[in-house]
């Protein structure tokens, strides 16, 4: 889009990640320069880096390919959308597999070093003081994955060209951390690393319009919200001897209603029962009921709530 | 099909989903929010399977 000003531009070279600090409104452009490359991308809330992008949250949302017009969204209990994907002119991308790891190389290939997405991130996050367990699953940029029928996970060659990018708007103030996929004899990135160009942008009023709007829920909790709020700063896991259990609505009571059923709805019920429950009416009678309600109430058709169906 | 008595188990926060629904007037009571939801999936799965190739 026209209009927005440029404020940072970088070119990733293989092997290599940037950590860039990418404040609410400022767009990361993440581009081909060749074409054919994957990029991980990994990103934290600039001001507690203890939120941090979720991609089972994503997953959920948006499914295994988020593209133009979904978002990033942070782990639970904070879930909120961290970026917003304003442009994705190649359209695929992945949430299902992880960033590949050193153990990778080593135990299929028989590298002790090899470039490699966790590493990468690490020594790009290092810059701003975070450590290897820091790293976090990465949205993997303009890479090609699929789910065949029998449930397994494959990824396939890919087809992005030079000039394909994804324009990710900030919603907050973001550590983003892109890096080249480290994968060059796999076919993720087609068998070579290639650059890839970094532009951050001030977005314009445009962009912000185009973000639609999410929920702010009480259940989004922040550490002002949690129990233990600092952050454990030693390794050792030592028990707290005054622990005293606090789960949320425990404990749970049982009240059993008895519906009686006319001619219809009693032939209703034996067409819609699930044999999963055997003789247990109570079960698949709950069952409907609750089926019922998510295909009443719910806009996610796969039985997951999405970014908020109330 | 004769009339029958189905016992129902829910826990706290499945009757709270019930009542929450409830209140928003589909039904006077549970026990008449079940039958409804039993009655509107039959419908809804017969719809389907006439809609279906």
């Amino acid at each position: 889009m026209s209009g927005r000003e440029i404020l940072f531009e970088h070119v990733l070279e293989p092997g290599t990640g940037k950590a860039i600090e990418l404040l609410a409104g400022q767009i990361l452009r993440i581009e081909q320069v060749a074409g054919g490359q994957c990029v991980d991308f990994n990103c934290f809330n600039l001001h507690d880096y203890k939120e941090y992008m979720h991609c089972g949250r994503t997953r959920t949302v948006h499914g295994f390919n988020p593209s133009k017009g979904t978002f990033l969204w942070s782990q639970p209990p904070r879930e909120r959308a961290l970026v917003y994907i304003l442009e994705d002119t190649y359209g695929r991308n992945d949430v299902l597999f992880p960033r590949c790891s050193a153990y990778l190389y080593e135990s299929a290939y028989g590298f002790s070093d090899h470039t490699n997405c966790n590493d990468i991130q690490a020594e790009a996050q290092r810059e701003y003081g975070l450590t290897p367990d820091d790293v976090h699953d990465s949205f993997n940029l303009f890479m090609c994955t699929e789910v065949t029928p029998d449930g397994a996970a494959t990824i396939t060659r890919q087809t992005s060209k030079a000039g394909d990018h994804v324009d990710l708007l900030a919603l907050v103030d973001l550590l983003a951390i892109p890096n080249v996929c480290g994968a060059d004899i796999m076919r993720t990135s087609n068998f070579a690393l290639k650059p890839v160009r970094l532009t951050v942008f001030a977005a314009t009023e445009a962009d912000l319009a185009a973000v639609p709007p999410t929920p702010i829920l009480k259940s989004q909790r922040t550490p002002k919200d949690f129990k233990v709020p600092a952050i454990k700063a030693t390794r050792e896991l030592v028990r707290d001897p005054a622990y005293v259990p606090a789960f949320t609505n425990v404990p749970l009571g049982e009240t059993v209603i008895e519906v009686d059923l006319d001619e219809a709805e009693a032939a209703a019920f034996e067409a819609l029962r699930l044999g999963l429950y055997g003789d247990d009416e109570g079960a698949a009678l709950r069952d409907i009921v609750f089926s019922w309600w998510e295909e009443r109430f719910m806009k996610a058709s796969s039985g997951a709530p999405a970014i908020g169906d109330r | 099909m004769t009339r029958r008595t189905i016992a129902l188990a829910l826990n706290d926060q499945q009757l709270e989903l019930l009542d929450r629904t409830v209140a928003r007037g589909l039904a006077p009571d549970r026990v008449a929010l079940v039958r409804l939801a039993l009655r509107e999936m039959a419908e809804k799965r017969a719809a389907s399977a006439e809609t279906a190739p």
